[in-house]
C-alpha cells in the first residue's frame, strides 16, 4: 500500500505550502524577538556605525565644499552615503554570527532535526532582523539628514528602479554573509573570515567611498561582483546618478546575482553536508 | 492506564524517495513492522593531522595528512515498531554518532539507514517530521526566549493545529509539570527544567520514533525519575523507543531490549531479562547480625561454593552464590543455623554487571545466542 501511495504522490500539497509559510513567518517573527535580547549592544553598534558615518559626512562636506567631484556634489554625495548606510546596515552580522556559532558547536545538529529547510530558515530569521535593522538605520539616517540641512528627494524618473534595486539589497547581503557563515564548516574558525567578509563588503560595495573615486580595475570589478548591488546601486539611483540603460542593468545585475548567489549558497550547503562532522556530544 | 493514544496520525502521504519505496514496505517480522533498520552502517571520521599553530596549518595545506577514526563500525540494526531499545556502550563507543545518522543528521560513510521508510539524510525534512530527538547535551530550545514561544515555533513548523497543541500543553504539563516553565526564558532554566522543556519540544508533534541521547546525563534522581516515567509511559503508547545512555538504570526501568556497543561495533544485541538470567547468576544476600561474630567459617561450611564475607566488625555478612546452583532460601537457613540477624536484603542483578561482563569479553565468548555478536561481512 506503500507504493501506491507513492505513486500518488503529488507536488506539494496546498496545505503543506501553507504550513511552510506559517513555519516561515514564525521563525521571521523569532528572529527579530531573539535580536530583541541583545538590542543594548544592538544599539551600540549601531551608534558605532552612525559616528562613523557621520565623519564620513563631515569630510565630504569639506572636500566638496571645493566643488563637484566625479560628478557628485554636496547634497547628492550626502543622499547616497545616507542610503549607502541604510542599506550596509541590513543583514549586519546576527544572521553569520549566530550560524557561526552554531556550527563550530555543534548546535547545527538541531537545526539539521528540524522539519524545515536550513536556507530559507536562515534566510526567514534574517528578514526579521533586517526589519528591525532597517527600522532603526532609517531613523538614524533622517536625524543625520536634519543635522546637515536636509537630503534631496529620490529622483521620480528613477524611484521605480531604486525601490526594486533596494529590495534586492536584503537578497545579496543574505546570500554573501550566509555563505560566509556555512565557511565556518570548513574553518572552525569565524573571527577572521567575518573581519575579511565585512572588509570585502565595505571596500566593493562603495558603502564608504562611491565606487568611481576608487581604482578603474576596482570598478571594473564591482561591476560584475555582486557587491555594489549592496549600497552603491541603490544609493547612485536614489542620488540621480545613475539613468537610462545603465539604470536597468545594474538591477538587473542585482537581481540574477541575487538568484545566483541563493544557487550558489545550495550547493555550498549540500558540499557542507557531505563533509560534515558535529563537533562534541 | 488507559492512557490516550492520538486519533489516526496524519501520517504523511508524499514518498520522497522512489528508491524507498521497495523498502517501504518494511520486513515483517514476528509479525510487527520494523521501523528502524540499518545495515553496515559506518561513519569514519577524518581528522587532519596536523601541528598546533600556524606553522602546523601552513605544512597541513602543502602535505595533506588525515588519520581515520572508524566511530561507527558496520553495524546492523532491526527495530520493530513499538520497541523499546537500550543503545548502551562506553563514552565513545559510538553511541551519538549512530543517532545522529538515523536521525539524518550525519551522511554515512558507508552501508543503509532506513526509518520509515526513508533514509534519514536524503528526506531529512520528511524524516524530522516522524522522529524526535532529545540530546541530552544540546537544547533544542530557542536561548534567548521563553519555552513557550519556542514550543510556539515548534507548533508552526510541524503545522499542529491550535487545539491539538493545547491538548499536548495540557499532558506535558500533567505529567512534566511544563506549565510553570512556560513563561521562563530558556537561558534562565535549570538543568532538570531543560530537559522537561526539550521533551515537549521534541515530542510536540508525536512522533512515531524517539532517540533519546543520554536523556538524563547530569540530572538529580528526581528530575531522573520523572524523565524515566515520562519515557516509560511513551513506551506504553507505543512509540518506538531509542534510549542511549551510559546510566544503566535508566534501561531496567523502560527497555526490554538491549544492544551493546563498544568501539563502533556490536557486541550484543537481545532481550534484557534474557541476558540477566542467563549472564548474570550471582546474587548477593547481605545481612546484618545481632551479635558481632569472629568468623564465617561454618557459615561458609554449610554453603559450598558461595563466598562469605564478614566485615571486620563482625556485624556485617555477605554471601554471593550462583542462584542456579544455591537458593536463596538455603542460604538463609544457613546463615540463621548459626548466627541471629537483625535484617537482611538480596541484592538483584544489576544491568551493570552485565555490561562489566561484555566489556571484559565475556559475554561473547558465554552466550553465542546474540542475533549480531558475529561480525558481518
Ligand atoms: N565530529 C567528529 N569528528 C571526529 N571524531 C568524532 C566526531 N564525533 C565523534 N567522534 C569520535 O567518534 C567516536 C564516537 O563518538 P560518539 O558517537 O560521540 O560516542 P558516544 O556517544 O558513544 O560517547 C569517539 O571516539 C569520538 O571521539
Ligand atoms: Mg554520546
Amino acid at each position: 500500500m506503500k507504493v501506491a501511495a507513492a505513486l500518488e504522490a503529488r507536488p506539494l500539497p496546498a496545505d503543506t505550502r501553507m504550513r511552510h509559510l506559517r513555519a516561515y513567518r514564525s521563525m521571521a517573527r523569532t528572529g527579530l524577538k531573539s535580536l530583541l535580547a541583545y538590542q543594548t549592544s544592538f544599539l551600540f553598534g549601531m551608534l558605532a556605525s552612525t559616528f562613523g558615518a557621520l565623519s564620513m559626512l563631515y569630510l565630504w562636506r569639506s572636500v566638496l565644499s571645493a566643488g563637484p567631484r566625479h560628478g557628485f556634489d554636496w547634497p547628492q554625495m550626502k543622499a547616497y552615503l545616507l542610503v549607502a548606510f541604510v542599506a550596509g546596515s541590513l543583514v549586519s552580522s546576527y544572521t553569520d554570527y549566530r550560524m557561526a556559532n552554531r556550527i563550530k558547536q555543534g548546535d547545527v545538529a538541531i537545526d539539521l532535526v528540524r522539519p524545515v529547510d536550513y536556507q530559507w530558515s536562515r534566510f526567514a530569521e534574517s528578514l526579521g532582523v533586517a526589519a528591525y535593522e532597517a527600522g532603526t538605520a532609517v531613523v538614524v539616517a533622517l536625524g543625520a539628514a536634519a543635522l546637515l540641512g536636509g537630503v534631496p528627494l529620490p529622483d521620480p524618473d528613477t524611484f521605480g528602479l531604486f525601490v526594486v534595486s533596494a529590495l534586492l539589497v536584503f537578497p545579496l547581503r543574505f546570500g554573501i554573509v550566509y555563505m560566509s557563515g556555512l565557511l565556518v564548516f570548513w574553518t572552525q574558525n569565524y573571527v577572521g573570515l567575518q573581519a575579511a567578509r565585512i572588509a570585502l563588503i565595505t571596500l566593493f560595495s562603495g558603502a564608504l567611498v562611491p565606487l568611481v573615486f576608487l581604482p578603474e580595475w576596482i570598478q571594473v570589478a564591482s561591476a560584475y561582483l555582486p557587491f555594489a548591488g549592496m549600497a552603491s546601486t541603490p544609493a547612485l539611483l536614489y542620488s540621480g546618478s545613475l539613468g537610462g540603460g545603465a539604470a536597468a542593468t545594474a538591477v538587473l545585475v542585482q537581481a540574477v546575482w541575487s538568484a545566483g548567489l541563493w544557487l550558489l549558497a545550495r550547493g555550498m550547503w549540500s558540499a557542507a553536508c557531505r563533509k560534515l562532522t558535529i563537533h562534541g556530544g | 492506564m488507559p492512557t490516550h493514544r492520538p486519533e489516526p496520525r496524519r501520517r504523511s502521504d508524499v514518498d520522497f524517495s522512489a528508491s524507498v519505496v521497495g523498502l517501504a514496505s518494511a520486513k515483517v517480522h514476528d509479525g510487527s513492522v520494523t521501523l528502524i533498520q540499518a545495515i553496515g552502517l559506518r561513519k569514519v571520521f577524518r581528522k587532519p593531522d596536523k601541528a598546533p599553530g600556524i606553522r602546523g596549518s601552513l605544512r597541513h595545506l602543502v602535505q595533506r595528512r588525515y588519520s581515520e577514526h572508524v566511530a561507527v563500525d558496520s553495524i546492523d540494526l532491526s527495530i520493530a515498531e513499538g520497541e523499546a531499545v537500550a543503545y548502551v556502550g562506553p563514552n565513545g563507543a559510538g553511541k551519538s554518532t549512530t543517532v545522529k545518522m538515523l536521525s539524518g543528521i550525519l551522511v554515512p560513510t558507508a552501508g543503509q539507514v532506513h526509518v520509515d521508510g526513508l533514509v534519514p539524510h536524503r528526506a531529512r525534512v520528511e524524516n524530522a517530521r516522524r522522529v524526535g530527538v532529545v540530546f541530552g547535551q544540546r537544547t533544542q530550545l530557542w536561548w534567548d526566549l521563553p519555552v513557550r514561544e519556542s514550543l510556539e515555533l515548534l507548533r508552526d513548523m510541524h503545522g499542529i493545529d491550535r487545539s491539538r497543541y493545547q491538548e499536548r500543553l495540557e499532558r506535558f504539563d500533567s505529567v512534566l509539570g511544563l506549565g510553570d516553565l512556560l513563561p521562563v526564558t530558556a537561558r534562565k532554566l535549570s538543568l532538570g527544567q531543560r530537559m522537561r522543556a526539550d521533551l515537549a519540544a521534541a515530542l510536540l508533534h508525536e512522533p512515531r520514533v524517539v532517540y533519546l541521547d543520554e536523556p538524563t546525563i547530569g540530572l538529580d534522581i528526581s528530575v531522573k525519575d520523572r524523565v524515566r516515567s515520562f519515557v516509560r509511559q511513551l513506551v506504553s503508547e507505543g512509540t518506538t523507543v531509542m534510549l542511549t545512555t551510559h546510566d544503566l538504570s535508566d534501561i531496567e526501568e523502560i527497555c526490554q531490549r538491549i544492544i551493546i556497543i563498544d568501539e563502533g561495533r556490536l557486541v550484543y544485541d537481545g532481550n534484557l531479562q534474557a541476558v540477566k538470567d542467563t549472564h548474570v547468576r550471582e546474587r548477593t544476600m547481605s545481612f546484618e547480625l545481632e551479635d558481632s561474630l569472629l568468623g564465617a567459617d561454618q557459615i561458609a561450611a554449610r554453603l559450598p561454593g558461595a563466598r562469605v564475607h564478614l566485615e571486620s566488625n563482625g556485624r556485617e555478612l555477605a554471601v554471593t552464590f550462583d542462584r542456579m546452583t544455591l537458593g536463596a532460601r538455603q542460604v538463609l537457613s544457613a546463615v540463621l543455623a548459626e548466627v541471629e540477624i537483625v535484617d537482611m536484603h538480596i541484592d538483584e542483578p544489576a544491568i551493570e554487571s552485565v555490561v562489566r561482563k561484555v566489556y571484559a569479553g565475556q559475554l561473547q565468548a558465554e552466550h553465542g545466542g546474540a542475533t549480531n555478536s558475529e561480525p558481518m561481512r
